[in-house]
């Protein structure tokens, strides 16, 4: 057999894999390097398939993006930028860049740490000893997860219609007095999208949560409940720090999920009234498609979504290290 | 010598998958578009709409009519949403695959500029064929025709209509004559009237749509670009007056806004509105409601007052047809000559099944459009509409519509959140110029 | 009732409200689908006696049929494509370590980020220029390796006892013979987890299926969906009835597989 020489760019893995002991019975008949330089051969043929799809459906077509975002002109009819960095320049003087990105904030600051509070406080009762019906409390709760985005759209515009069920409800209740258009007005329906990212994510988030709690060790929360410590105290002090990493995880996904959102501000309300819905990734799918197509400056959005979620990811684990 | 083996039965297996999959999207379709749209030049033309109950009935009307000739001839109707379809057209054309484009699709008035200058290769203009465009409306042939080529033959007409609930009206004792020629004023004094006495509005819409403003001001022969195609959406005397209206409509309850398209419709259908104001293919959704039939006139629409060249007249939406160069061009263009250019016998079936009003004046002097309607309550409502049709002033659409439309979206709901309307609508303005540069 | 019971009301009453609110929305999708179009628009609450008609307006109206045929071969293919190739990356990501690899799984990650619509029309351009439109392949390839689910499986591979490897190279197996044979199968509860997120993102996938399938004779159930929604009249009946149709095999394979979907996060999480 003619083992192929390994690729330069592996000199550190000549180390032997972690854990890995040489047997001795091998190690004579070959030598130690060739076995490790297989080894890691073999690691490489394994991952390149799916590595090599990853480059090719995400980081080539964003290589194309960027001399896009470099080019301007609508449609086909493109030239290189004057500056070259003419689309970035840009971006600092859209307003319904800059409306679309506070609005991205507002479901971001606003829906985020419910939901990842919601979803701690499901998963800590739900992991409580003492409770019953754990598969039922749990199913129910997650089972929002598996309804496609364009069918719970569906569902939630009818149910906020002027004449829906959530205005019937409501007025039957004597919690309101007249019909609201939750969909028609700013405020209530960016509160109806929230609603919708909370109602549809909040379960996942749980059962990631629930997942890290049942990994906690047990003996330190024996040992907390021997030196005194209350529930609360013993939650804060001794399960929360084991969860940051989870909790961490959880924050960055969502942040990113919610930045790209585009089904619930498109299928939901458009965008409208106004614009004042309308999540950046929305905007930046009508820059290329709705409006004169300028798919330059799309792609320049489109790098400004990136380095944004980039920079929210890393503030993100620099905190999450600090509180260690 | 064995890993190797199995590494390369691994591999194997894994292409072997890969290959399978892709054969079964092959497979698994109906194989035939696939070789339509490939344009083979055979008998079939594939075609995108997007209606069943207009458009895509229309065509399989059309279909029909073509046949008796062409006894091979198939239509691939493809029923794909308007914005799939400008989704779709974007994308072949920016990746430069137009090979995959339909033989003819159908496209908004409102959008035909704009695809027609930035993706000129997907379309074949009609100089080579025999479609006479004089025989249509000249202010209707505009929407799609750049540079003075021929791009579209227009389909649907969309002159609006005031259609109004006469049962309704006549509970609070008026008659359809009482909206006749009337103004916006005139319209809300008596819209609260009615609705004092019914509990119902005159008229219900989409909010953040601007579809009523555009009406309103296309009938006084205003837009929101000027013939250059520069933004006049400040200093714009009739959008001002047009806003105004819209604002106090709104706020009396005489225009009561809804979430979207469909709950639109149901407020026709469920008679939550004594009124429509909208194109007249509007009537085919009205008409769905087969329990209001006899309840239902139709008139013109109301005029901005104040105003220097208002009329009663207007349109909104409409569609024309396009053809793409894709080997097909010479069946697609004799196929809509023949039929939505050419067929009285074809328009005088489609009008009264689906309300779709001829643009192709010939079709006009048919006697079809004079019967009564016994829906509007034996009124010959096309007729009437035709005589409409003649007296919409022209618009100017231009590449920047949509952005044009979406400001003054935004600037509407600004507005009703307390901005000065004067300021509202010079950041629109801002915004069509940032957009425009 | 003792103190510590009384105490546990709240939390009883907080998790009633969670699943109330969290299950009212599909119990209106379910009860609307055996409505009349009217009845929805109404908001009626309790069952109808329509579900057969709203049924056959549906059959005679949309080509359900052949989504259903579609969203099912595309979210399948997918799926088994997914757990194949991201398994064994990931399994390769931990099991043979070296900082290259752990670089190279760093960069892969940045995918995440990577907003969808910018890529859309490169990839597009892409998948033309192979002749692949209208391919089952072309949908499913951008969704089958994700930097998330190899991440899950290089994960839960943490937990795995190298020694195991060592005592099966001993015996002479070869490298894929451990992964498939040793390896796999301890991986069930992961593999189940993996399946099911890859599952619900395929069937339910919109915006690129809506691109790349250019002749609606490949539509899939999203995008039937939303060409119903795009009719000028929409019979609201139906329509949940639909709605309620394509919730129905995601929501079954996640009842069917939700211990081990629980089992396999908890794992990756360790």
């Amino acid at each position: 057999m003619s083992a192929p020489t390994a690729p330069t760019e592996d000199r550190a893995s000549s180390a032997p894999p972690r854990g890995t002991k040489l047997s001795p019975g091998r190690s004579k008949r070959v030598p130690l390097s060739a076995i490790a330089r297989r080894r890691s051969l073999t690691g490489w043929t394994f991952l390149i398939p799916a590595a090599a799809l990853i480059v090719l459906v995400n980081f080539w077509p964003m290589i194309q993006a960027l001399f896009l975002s470099l080019q301007t002109g609508r449609g086909t009819r493109l030239t290189w930028a004057e500056p070259l960095w003419l689309n970035y320049q840009r971006l600092f003087e859209d307003e319904t860049f800059r409306l679309t990105l506070s609005t991205t904030f507002i479901y971001l600051i606003i829906q985020v740490p419910i939901m990842l509070a919601i979803a701690m406080v499901l998963a800590n009762l739900l992991n409580a000893p003492w409770l019953r019906f754990k598969g039922f409390w749990r199913t129910a709760i997650f089972l929002p997860c598996a309804v496609g985005l364009v069918s719970y759209a569906l569902v939630f515009r009818q149910i906020f219609a002027t004449d829906g069920l959530a205005n019937d409800l409501l007025i039957k209740f004597g919690l309101l007095d007249d019909n609201v258009n939750w969909l028609g007005q700013t405020g209530t329906a960016r509160m109806v999208i929230i609603l919708g990212l909370l109602w549809r994510w909040t379960g996942y988030n749980m059962i990631f949560f629930l997942a890290a709690l049942q990994n906690i060790d047990r003996s330190t929360l024996e040992a907390a409940r021997v030196d005194g410590a209350n529930g609360f105290k013993t939650f804060w002090y001794v399960t929360m720090p084991q969860l940051k990493p989870i909790i961490l995880l959880c924050a960055i996904l969502s942040t990113n999920g919610t930045l790209q959102m585009f089904d619930e501000s498109y299928n939901l309300t458009n965008g409208g009234p106004g614009n004042t819905t309308m999540t950046v990734s929305h905007y930046l799918y009508n820059v290329s498609f709705r409006n004169s197509p300028n798919f330059g400056y799309a792609a320049a959005i489109s790098y400004a979504i990136l380095i944004i979620v980039a920079i929210l990811a890393a503030i993100q684990l620099k905190v999450g290290d600090k509180r260690d | 010598m064995k890993k190797t083996r199995t590494l390369g039965a691994l591999g194997a297996v894994l292409s072997l998958s890969l290959a399978l999959a892709a054969c079964s999207g092959g497979g698994g379709g109906d194989d035939d578009s696939t070789d339509a749209s490939g344009g083979t030049g055979d008998n079939t033309l594939t075609v995108w709409a997007w209606d069943p109950a207009f458009n895509i009935y229309a065509l399989e009307e059309a279909e029909k009519v073509f046949q008796a000739d062409n006894p091979d001839f198939k239509l691939e109707i493809v029923e794909t949403p308007w914005e799939d379809v400008q989704t779709k057209l974007t994308t072949l054309a920016q990746s430069g695959e137009t090979d995959q484009l339909p033989d003819i699709f159908l496209m908004q008035n409102n959008a035909f500029q704009k695809n027609v200058i930035n993706y000129p290769d997907i379309f074949a203009d009609f100089a080579d064929s025999d479609v006479d465009f004089s025989e249509f409306p000249e202010s209707v042939v505009a929407y799609s025709t750049y540079e003075d080529v021929n791009y579209g033959v227009p389909f649907d007409n969309g002159t609006a209509i005031g259609a109004y609930r006469t049962d309704i009206l006549e509970q609070a004792g008026y008659t359809v004559d009482d909206f006749t020629d009337i103004t916006w004023d005139e319209f809300l004094t008596i819209g609260k009237d009615v609705l004092a006495k019914t509990g119902k509005p005159m008229l219900t819409g989409q909010a953040g749509s601007a579809d009523t403003i555009m009406m309103m001001l296309q009938s006084a022969g205003a837009s929101l670009f000027d013939d250059e195609g520069k933004p006049t959406i400040t200093d714009n005397e009739a959008l001002l007056a047009a806003i105004d209206m819209y604002g106090q409509m709104v706020e009396a309850g005489v225009f009561v806004e809804v979430n979207s398209w469909d709950e639109y419709i149901n407020t026709i259908v469920n008679s939550n509105t004594a009124g429509v104001v909208n194109g007249v293919w509007i009537s085919g959704s009205i008409q769905s409601a087969a329990d209001q039939s006899g309840k239902w006139a139709v008139t013109n629409v109301p005029k901005l007052d104040g105003v220097d060249g208002a009329t009663n007249y207007t349109a909104n939406g409409g569609s024309s047809w396009a053809i793409t160069p894709n080997g097909n061009e010479a069946l697609a263009s004799d196929f809509l000559n023949a039929t939505f250019a050419g067929s009285t016998e074809f328009y005088d079936t489609i009008l009264p099944a689906s309300g779709a009003l001829a643009n192709w004046l010939p079709a006009g002097e048919s006697d079809v459009y004079s019967e009564p309607q016994e829906f509007f309550g034996g009124q010959p409502i096309y007729a009437d509409v035709l005589t409409f049709a003649a007296e919409v002033p022209s618009n100017n659409t231009g590449a920047y519509y949509y952005e044009g439309r979406d400001a003054v979206s935004v600037a509407i709901t600004n507005i009703f959140n307390g901005t000065d309307p004067q300021a509202a609508l010079e950041e629109a303005q801002a915004t069509v110029e940032f957009a425009m540069g | 009732m003792t103190k510590t019971q009384l105490r546990r009301i709240p939390a009883y009453l907080f998790l009633s409200v969670a699943v109330v609110l969290s299950v009212f929305p599909l119990y209106f999708m379910a009860v609307s689908a055996t409505n009349t179009s009217n009845e929805v628009v109404a908001s009626k609450l309790l069952p109808g006696s329509h579900l057969l008609e709203n049924f056959q307006t549906l059959v005679d109206s949309q080509p359900l049929g052949s989504a259903f045929y579609h969203s099912s071969v595309n979210a399948i293919a997918t799926t088994v494509l997914a757990l194949i190739l991201c398994s064994i990356a990931g399994y390769a990501f931990e099991i043979y370590h070296s900082r290259a690899k752990d670089t190279v799984m760093a960069i892969l990650l940045l995918a995440i980020m990577i907003p969808f619509a910018a890529t859309m029309i490169p990839l597009f351009r892409l998948f033309a220029q192979l002749g692949l439109v209208n391919s089952t392949f072309a949908v499913i390839v951008p969704l089958i390796a994700t930097p998330f689910l190899i991440l899950l499986f290089r994960q839960a591979s943490r937990s795995f006892p190298h020694e195991i490897i060592e005592a099966a190279r001993l015996d002479g197996l070869g490298e894929v013979s451990i992964f498939a044979r040793i390896y796999l199968p301890t991986m069930k509860p992961t593999l189940a987890a993996a399946g099911v997120i890859t599952f619900l993102f395929s069937w339910n996938n919109f915006l690129w299926p809506k691109v790349i399938l250019v002749d609606n004779a490949y539509q899939t159930l999203p995008m039937l969906l939303s060409n119903m929604r795009a009719g000028y009249v929409t019979d609201y009946g139906s329509l949940m009835l639909a709605v309620f149709i394509v919730s129905v095999p995601t929501m079954v394979i996640f009842l069917a597989l939700q211990r081990h979907f629980a089992e396999g996060v908890t794992g990756a999480i360790k």
